[in-house]
């Protein structure tokens, strides 16, 4: 997400702290898992229409010396502003909280999020409510994440905690100073590969994509590496035509690219490769007519007393049936300890 | 639904990418405990829109032994079907409803590995779903560790109409099977499965991850200015290379040692049906030794003139075995077949890459 202010973040105490429970300046870094941010951009598009914006509950985990804070679910609370005054529905929140946290007992109460980049007194009535004693996040500050979805602009994400400001007691409720602190979107490997899917649809007219098979995600990594090959040579040959600015750092990060290839006799090769695609052709062989056999013994299984020849005769192809898949599965067995071998 | 109407069935199943990543990190989360969870969405026009889901509560056993882990497991798998759940269910609808979530349950999903999710809870769950809830309602399959393969392995199914009366008779002998022609393929009904962006998230995943600059740079001095350098761009969502992978006989041999368990399972079943067949024989044997033997009798009877005794009190005396539920064979099959599709489509991608490798390093042949 584009990243557009540069701040500078200082660890320092927050506020004036109450006796006996001192406030942590943690977190001084947050991490937001990319499904929480999908939640927050689907529920800005199933906003009511004469709302500007829409808040949620953060739910994730904390570091143990409460420095990092996961950010990894969240869930939509309805709220009504005016220009007036601004409503939260509490008793919703605490019941989808409950609700949650049966299911992710793991995952604690982290912050919430907006969806506007604006910060406005009702922010910080807000913020004071997530961040309050009790209920809210205390002794921890409450993180909050605001997403801009203004249409036609990038989608910007900030992150802020806060810290009491000095002022009169009747204000202190709706005033409170917030901090930018840095954020990272992190993807686990697990989410990678749906991420991938999803993201094959972004160029796409109608947003959709179909599931992929093995071989066709194979085929379009390898066209995707193929072009970058062709990139790179093209600019190789350039350098040789005396057409491009030749960098010594860039030649010398090829070369060890291409040190990396290990150098293997081609008889080992040649062994190596025919025992081991023997093996997995072979698997392939033993699996389909795995497949042939059982089909086969279903059939003869509702058919034979059809037949008008009795049970013992059902019995027996049956029987035969079982042997023979029995010893496939022995071969199957034997062929899967040539391949721990090799 | 109650509609009069009798709408056309289910043809796709269209899922938004939030449901994608929230199953995504469910499952993995409680790998490799099964993890069940609820789908929410609309059907519009036989097309199934799933645009949310929540994940079900799960009871956290401590995982200690073998046989611990296996119960955790086994009531997670339960829960779609599970009566707490239901009100839990029906309790997290009622609230996303004020949040403008569509707010009808069309079904569950479950996580899995090796596509070791053809058994009885699966069905249980569908069949559950399918009969209470409402008709049209599919269950979405996740397999775990085959996305950390590198490819998203995510499907939906439904059970078959003529498998819903069968089981609702809950009865699977031969004699129903051939009236029925109910074949174990027919059990699951694949449907095909697309994936849907909004709007928005199409304009976030350009962003994704971060572009690279749009101005001419300058080379770098040295190699590792070039290292360090914060202009090199990640590698892009899509095309993913994990796919490139050369580890491939971990998880060959997962499959086939799968495939080995079924086929053992498939083996008893055969054995506990021909245990059947053998003493049905033997009590049909004895029978007709009865009958022969009382009409013989009888026969004497007549001749002596005296009344004749009842020809048909054998069923009384003796009792014919039940014949064993053909279910479990049928579902195995359906587990074979699937194992065995699996292995042939991972195959066909190893033998692609084994002979690229080879070309590379053995080139000239």
């Amino acid at each position: 997400m584009a990243d557009t202010d540069s701040f500078l973040h200082l660890a320092r105490p927050l506020g004036p702290a109450p006796v006996g429970a001192q406030p942590s300046t943690a977190p001084l870094s947050v991490v937001i898992q990319p499904q929480a941010v999908f939640s927050i951009l689907d529920h800005s598009l199933r906003r009511n229409q004469d709302q500007e914006r829409v808040i949620g509950t953060l739910l994730g985990v904390r570091s143990e010396d409460g420095t990092e804070v996961e950010i990894r679910n969240c869930y939509a609370v309805p709220h009504t502003e005016t220009a007036e005054q601004v409503e939260v529905d509490m008793d919703y929140q605490k019941q989808m909280l409950a609700l949650h946290l049966r299911a992710n007992p793991r995952e604690v109460l982290v912050g919430w999020y907006a969806t506007s980049a604006e910060l406005n007194t009702f922010s910080a009535l807000i913020q004071n409510f997530y961040g309050q004693q009790g209920d809210g996040t205390w002794p921890h500050p409450a993180v909050h994440l605001t997403v801009s979805t203004v249409p036609g602009k990038e989608i910007e994400a900030r992150t802020y905690i806060s810290a009491p400001i000095g002022v009169t007691a009747e204000r202190a409720a709706d005033s409170c100073l917030f901090i930018p602190v840095p954020y990272e979107i992190k993807y686990g490997e697990a989410d990678k590969s749906g991420l991938e899917l999803i993201a094959g649809a972004k160029d796409r007219e109608d947003r959709t994509q179909g599931m992929l098979t093995d071989i066709e995600a194979l085929e379009r990594a390898i066209e995707q590496v193929l072009e970058m090959l062709e990139r790179v040579s093209n600019y190789v040959s350039n350098v040789l035509d005396e057409e491009t600015e030749p960098s010594s750092a860039l030649g010398q990060f090829l070369l060890n690219a291409l040190s990396l290839a290990p150098k293997v006799n081609p008889e080992d090769i040649e062994r190596d490769f025919n025992n081991h695609i023997q093996d997995v052709l072979v698997v392939a062989y033993l699996s389909n007519t795995i497949r042939t056999q059982i089909d086969l013994s279903n059939r003869l299984a509702t058919a034979a007393l059809t037949l008008g020849t009795g049970d013992a005769l059902g019995g027996d192809d049956k029987q035969k049936g079982g042997d023979r898949r029995q010893n496939k599965g022995n071969r199957g067995q034997n062929n899967r300890n040539q391949q721990q071998e090799a | 639904m109650a509609d009069a109407v009798k709408e056309p069935s289910l043809r796709a199943v269209q899922i938004e990418a939030l449901v994608v990543m929230k199953i995504i990190k469910h499952s993995s989360q409680s790998f490799p405990t099964t993890a069940t969870g609820s789908l929410l969405g609309m059907d519009v026009n036989g097309t199934l829109q799933v645009t949310n889901c929540f994940p079900f509560p799960t009871i956290d056993a401590p995982a200690q032994d073998g046989h611990q882990q296996d119960s955790s497991s086994n009531v997670a798998a339960a829960a779609p079907r599970a009566k707490a759940n239901t009100a839990y269910q029906n309790e997290m609808i009622k609230y996303l409803r004020e949040v403008n979530v569509d707010a009808q349950n069309v079904g569950w999903y479950t996580s899995t590995s090796m596509g070791n999710f053809v058994n009885l809870n699966t069905i249980e769950n569908q069949y559950f779903y399918q009969k209470e809830m409402n008709e049209r309602t599919v269950a979405l399959v996740h397999d775990v560790s085959r996305t950390s393969q590198g490819s998203l392995s995510l499907r939906a199914y439904r059970l078959s109409p003529a498998f819903m009366t069968a089981y609702k008779e809950g009865k699977f002998n031969t004699e129903s099977l051939q009236k029925s022609g109910l074949r174990y393929q027919d059990i699951l009904v694949e449907l095909p499965l697309t994936i849907h962006n909004s709007h928005l998230l199409t304009s976030l995943l350009h962003q994704l991850p971060s572009q690279p600059p749009k101005e001419e740079l300058k080379f770098p001095p040295n190699l590792a200015a070039l290292n360090h350098d914060l202009n090199t761009s990640e590698p892009p969502l899509f095309p993913n290379f994990e796919s490139l992978d050369l580890s491939i006989d971990p998880f060959l041999e997962k499959t086939c040692d799968l495939l080995l368990e079924s086929i053992e399972n498939h083996h008893t079943e055969l054995n506990n049906h021909q245990y059947y067949q053998r003493s049905l024989a033997r009590e049909q044997a004895k029978i007709t030794a009865w009958q022969q033997k009382r009409k013989a009798e009888n026969l004497a009877r007549a001749a002596s003139k005296q009344p004749l005794l009842p020809e048909d009190e054998y069923q009384r005396l003796f009792k014919l075995p039940t014949e064993p539920s053909r279910l479990e064979v049928l579902l195995n099959s359906r587990q074979i077949e699937q194992y065995a599709r699996q292995v042939d489509g991972f195959t066909a991608t190893v033998d692609a890459k084994m002979f690229a490798v080879k070309n590379n390093l053995h080139p000239g042949e």
